[in-house]
């Protein structure tokens, strides 16, 4: 009868917002400190910082493993871990890293900087950020927590079937490594979505794709890659736990299963993965070399262009990790060429690179020296990399520490040295004080030092015959000398990272005695050091409007038909002024994020443990869906009830500080400004 | 920054780059010391591995001119481009946005380089994936933590009839011959590789897979399971011994002859039989005693993989475990012919293999040079000697033998050769 009704559509038009009293657990939080408003906020910048320290707890967690099977390896037959911890060591430290470390770090930058770099006051689906967080936080806890029920999963982190089977691994350890992985994969999914939906749909008025700069470009090329990824692995793992814990028979050779299924899944969603980790870093080296060159990007359609070719040609490429498991000469060579040809543009890039400091004039800062690291060391690792596309040259290369070699140069080299480079960009930014730069360039030099010492020598020892993945070898070997060096290198690894752990404080208690840092501390290039450093809550106000690439550059700087620059403007007259943001409407916090995230592992302990979990774990996580659909969309109370579509930001005179001919001062967070934006887009 | 902070930070840096480089140039410099290094991939010894070895050298030349040319150019321009403390700070350099000539140029120098590498690679592909008629065939099945060897003696396509060799751990051929593996698995996959003659292949449960091999000259050639393949992945090791024609002629021979010195003379050895017989040979086999497939697995838990190593010519192999283990005292760094002429070093300079000596061919064992005290200590323990996972079906339990039992059954074992 009721459904017979014609009535209008009941979305919550904001008026109606002011009528509707929400009861007991339907009212939002309001906290916007302390640490409720931690645990409740939706605000990316506030998720991309917790994103930011979870994974640098998860990268002690991994570090230490690293180190204890570095020693481990100090000497033949070396007694520290036995057999069966140290697979356990050596699969957790790879899980570890690549899940809940790189992966993170990427997805913290991407939550932080994405927004600010189109212009936006949040993503698109604030709620669903949050809850990305809690998802990979819970998932990265309960992956962990195996250590103390039965141990780690041991299969490594490739976990090639039948070897991931219940016969041949009976302890759980397994089980918490696919269940943890199914739900740090539903954060990261979720992550793709909201953050391709937000690139597609936020950008600030005139900002068309090819203005975007170039980090918020690999953050679009990295979620899509998540967004087809996740869901192979998941649909692998999926049938893996069919398999460990309701005895289907996916895997099970006795009963015709191939095992080559697991490996194919497993690097489909693999070998993507590797470009999903390295190309944030590509990004973020591409928003830094510019500002310390004093140059733009050498061939911004190229940068962006190889990354997208990356990314396309990343699906082509899986089976060069398959070359010796028996696919066959044909497919052997077709993947080999391809995997030859994914290297044209990654070398495109580091050749722009390499471009854009040439005629530059170089300022060796911390984030520089790593940009620089970056650039070096990443094509040591791209250099190995097509020696071993080369096939037959793989069939004696893979399987060794060459490969061990090869992927720490990219990953570390590669992703890890970018990352800590921006963090040394970003710092003042995000948290309003400068790393000190002494101490950033001693952590350059040392975490060059020990990376080189501990990966380097890897190369050789793949080549003079070391397997990877063995908890022992022999004297008599030639193996001892290199394992030596490595296992030192590694401990000047691990104190390179205190040292920045150390920066992070001591600058910190510093900076109490030195001025504010600016809103643009190193003459940069891109939007977001427009914005008041730290970041106030609402981004921006007003929303500026792009009218080029690195368009807070040439808000101070314009450009000679010849290429001379000029100044045309002070930079405190450009960037914005902190205003109380009073007239800025925000997402309202939500407490049902990290509930639902809860209700997860506790659902996959009852996988595990007992059913009975396993319908608490759903209780919870209905419950939480249903409180997040019944809250309201925002606090009707808040201060800021004065804010309607109409009104105009110059009212307030914060807009009248900016400079004359400044479009954007007539821009608010406006729809409809933002509609004119897409379709330029 | 503060002066002396920034010399600090120069020295520190200089120093760092001197390291590095140094490490650099000490790791290339290894790359060519490869003796006592015995699963080097770098010195091939067979027509395969040196297919391979022809295609890789002109990669890495590649990749290391590529290498120093970036790294000088990114010194270089580091150097150059540096912003100097007398320069003018409010001065910019030319901002050149691009040139999209130059681009499209760096992207196809690439390409067109490793087109020339693709031609390389398609070739040799193809030139290893060619198995010449005259091959001997064998099948090689990876095991938990152990390679079973199955040779088609009789090239009827089957490596089970009663004119077929099983054996296990070692790998007799004859230099010079090709060799066509077929590799399997029993369990998990595990990856067969001799660096010194070819490339790896996995062994895939379900699956077969083939891999030539060829060896030049006689000698020993180690090789490691490089698949990870559960707890004792690191002590799956296997050797391949290449003979002569005539003595690979005669070692077939000796594997094919199952009636002898089955019936031991020595009253010890023939209580250790009987203890064999009793314990060992519900996983073992020795053929003529218990036949292939008459070792059942008894108790709760099923062998997982079927089998066990086939102990039939146990005596003939140097080392035992996965081959982690010496079976004699004699170490082989030599290889000598049946004939007991010395045949020239041995090219893989393996100082650790043991020597059986002519037992190879199944001529006596030098009793006096086996290696009882770790032969004894397996047979009282092997778990403590190699991890692994008697109760769950994989690898060998501790039978709690007395220490009696473990004389007479190495008096036993000892006779099979």
């Amino acid at each position: 009868m009721a459904l017979t009704e014609a009535r209008p559509l009941a979305l919550p038009s904001g008026d109606e917002g002011n009528d509707y009293k929400p009861a007991g657990v339907f009212t939002r939080p309001t906290a916007s400190t302390g640490w409720r408003s931690w645990v409740t906020t939706v605000d990316h910048k506030k998720i991309g910082i917790m994103y930011g320290a979870t994974a640098l707890v998860f990268l002690m967690i991994g570090g230490f493993e690293a180190i204890l099977i570095r020693l481990q390896l100090w000497s033949p037959r070396g007694t520290l871990l036995s057999a069966d911890l140290y697979n356990q060591v050596y699969t957790m430290h790879g899980t570890t890293m690549v899940f809940l470390v790189v992966m993170p770090i990427g997805a913290a930058f991407a939550n932080y900087l994405m927004p600010l770099q189109i212009g936006a006051r949040d993503v698109a689906f604030p709620r669903i950020n949050a809850l990305s967080y809690w998802v990979y936080a819970f998932g990265g806890i309960f992956l962990n927590t195996a250590w103390l029920m039965g141990g780690g999963a041991d299969g490594g982190w490739f976990n090639y079937a039948p070897n991931n089977g219940v016969i041949f691994s009976p302890s759980h350890g397994i089980d918490f490594w696919n269940l943890g992985l199914i739900i740090t994969g539903i954060a990261s999914l979720a992550g793709a979505v909201n953050l391709i939906v937000t690139v597609l749909n936020m950008r600030a008025p005139g900002m068309t794709l090819m203005k975007m700069p170039v980090f918020t470009w690999m953050t679009l090329v990295t979620q899509f890659l998540l967004l087809f990824a996740i869901p192979v692995l998941t649909s692998a793992q999926v049938l893996l736990m069919m398999d460990r814990l309701f005895h289907a028979n996916f895997f099970n050779v006795a009963k015709g299963a191939n095992p080559l299924l697991w490996e194919h899944l497993f690097w489909i969603f693999g070998h993507p993965e590797v470009y999903l980790m390295i190309l944030p870093a590509f990004g973020l080296v591409s928003e830094m070399l510019p500002v310390f060159s004093r140059k733009p990007i050498f061939g911004y359609p190229f940068i962006v262009f190889s990354g997208i070719a990356i990314g396309f040609m990343g699906w082509g490429v899986w089976a060069h990790h398959m070359f010796v498991s028996g696919i066959g000469p044909i497919s052997v060579t077709t993947f080999s060429l391809t995997t030859m040809f994914i290297a044209v543009p990654t070398g495109v890039k580091i050749l722009n690179w390499t471009a854009t400091m040439w005629g530059g004039k170089l300022k060796f800062t911390s984030p520089m020296l790593f940009s620089i690291g970056l650039v070096t060391m990443f094509t040591i690792g791209g250099l190995s990399g097509v020696t071993h596309s080369v096939a037959p040259a793989d069939s004696q290369q893979t399987d060794t520490y060459y490969i061990v070699a090869h992927f720490h140069y990219v990953l570390f080299g590669g992703a890890f040295f970018g990352f800590v480079g921006a963090f040394y960009f970003y710092w003042p930014k995000v948290f309003g004080y400068m790393l000190n730069e002494t101490l950033g360039k001693s952590n350059f030099w040392l975490m060059l030092l020990g990376f080189n010492l501990t990966f380097a020598p890897m190369h050789i020892l793949g080549l003079q015959g070391m397997s990877r993945r063995v908890y022992t070898y022999d004297a008599g070997y030639g193996f001892e000398l290199w394992n030596k060096v490595a296992t030192v290198g590694a401990f000047i690894l691990a104190s390179s990272v205190f040292l920045f752990v150390f920066n992070i404080f001591y600058s910190w208690r510093k900076s109490k005695s030195l001025p504010p840092v600016g809103a643009d501390p190193w003459d940069a290039r891109t939007i977001e050091w427009m914005t008041p450093s730290p970041v106030p809550a609402y981004n921006y106000d007003p929303i500026p409007t792009i009218t080029r690439v690195d368009d807070f550059w040439y808000r101070k700087y314009g450009e000679t038909k010849d290429g001379k620059l000029v100044r045309i403007a002070e930079t405190e007259d450009v960037v914005q002024k902190r205003s109380d943001g009073k007239h800025i409407h925000l997402p309202s916090p939500s407490y049902w994020p990290i509930v639902l995230a809860f209700g997860m592992p506790i659902v996959a302990y009852g996988l595990i443990f007992s059913l009975w979990l396993c319908l608490i774990g759903g209780l919870i996580m209905g419950a939480a869906i249903f409180g997040w659909v019944m809250e309201p969309p925002d606090d009707p109370d808040a201060a800021h009830a004065d804010h309607g579509p109409d009104d105009h930001v110059s009212d307030d005179g914060t807009a009248g500080e900016l400079t004359e001919g400044e479009p954007s001062a007539e821009a608010d967070a406006d729809a409809d400004a933002t509609k004119e934006a897409e379709t330029v887009g | 920054m503060p002066r002396r902070h920034s010399r600090f930070v120069r020295i520190f840096g200089t120093i760092v780059f001197a390291i590095v480089t140094v490490l650099f140039a000490a790791l290339i410099v290894n790359a060519f010391m490869n003796g006592g290094k015995p699963l080097t991939t770098l010195v091939p010894h067979g027509k395969y591995a040196q297919d391979i070895q022809n295609l890789i050298i002109p990669v890495f030349a590649i990749a290391g001119i590529v290498f120093v040319g970036v790294m000088a150019a990114t010194l270089l321009i580091s150097w150059k481009f540096r912003e100097k403390d007398d320069d003018d700070p409010d001065a910019f350099p030319e901002q050149v946005h691009g040139r999209t000539a130059l681009e499209i140029g760096w992207t196809i120098l690439p390409a067109l380089i490793l087109a020339g590498v693709a031609v390389g690679t398609v070739i040799t592909i193809l030139e290893l994936n060619k198995t010449p008629d005259d091959a001997i065939h064998v099948e090689v099945t990876g095991n938990q933590w152990w390679w079973q060897f199955k040779y088609d003696v009789d090239n009827d396509g089957n490596f089970d009839g009663p004119g077929d060799i099983t054996t296990a751990t070692e790998m007799v051929i004859p230099a010079g011959r090709n060799i066509a593996l077929t590799t399997a698995s029993n369990d998990v996959i595990h990856s067969f590789w001799i660096p010194g003659l070819n490339g790896k292949k996995d062994a895939v449960p379900g699956i077969t897979s083939p891999l030539n091999m060829q060896a030049d000259q006689p000698g020993i050639y180690r090789g490691q399971c490089t698949e990870f393949c559960g707890l004792s992945h690191a002590n799956m090791r296997m050797l391949v011994r290449a003979v002569s024609s005539d003595d690979y002629d005669r070692w077939v021979a000796n594997q094919l002859d199952v009636d002898h010195a089955k019936q031991p003379t020595d009253a010890t050895a023939q209580e250790g039989r009987k203890v064999w017989e009793a314990l060992c040979a519900q996983c073992h086999v020795i053929n003529g005693i218990n036949g292939p497939n008459s070792a059942k697995p008894q108790g709760s838990v099923p062998l997982v993989s079927g089998v066990a190593p086939n102990l039939t010519h146990l005596m003939t192999r140097g080392t035992f475990a996965g081959s982690i283990y010496n079976l004699y005292d004699d170490v082989q760094s030599t290889y000598s012919g049946s004939n007991g002429d010395n045949l020239g070093s041995d090219p893989t300079d393996v100082a650790a293999a043991g020597d059986p000596g002519a037992a190879l061919y199944g001529g006596p064992v030098n009793v006096d040079n086996v290696n009882r005290t770790t032969l004894e200590a397996w047979l009282r323990n092997p778990p403590a000697m190699k991890p692994m996972y008697a109760k769950g079906g994989r690898g060998m339990p501790n039978l709690g033998l007395t220490e009696v039992q473990i004389d007479q059954l190495v008096a036993f074992l000892v006779t099979l050769n």
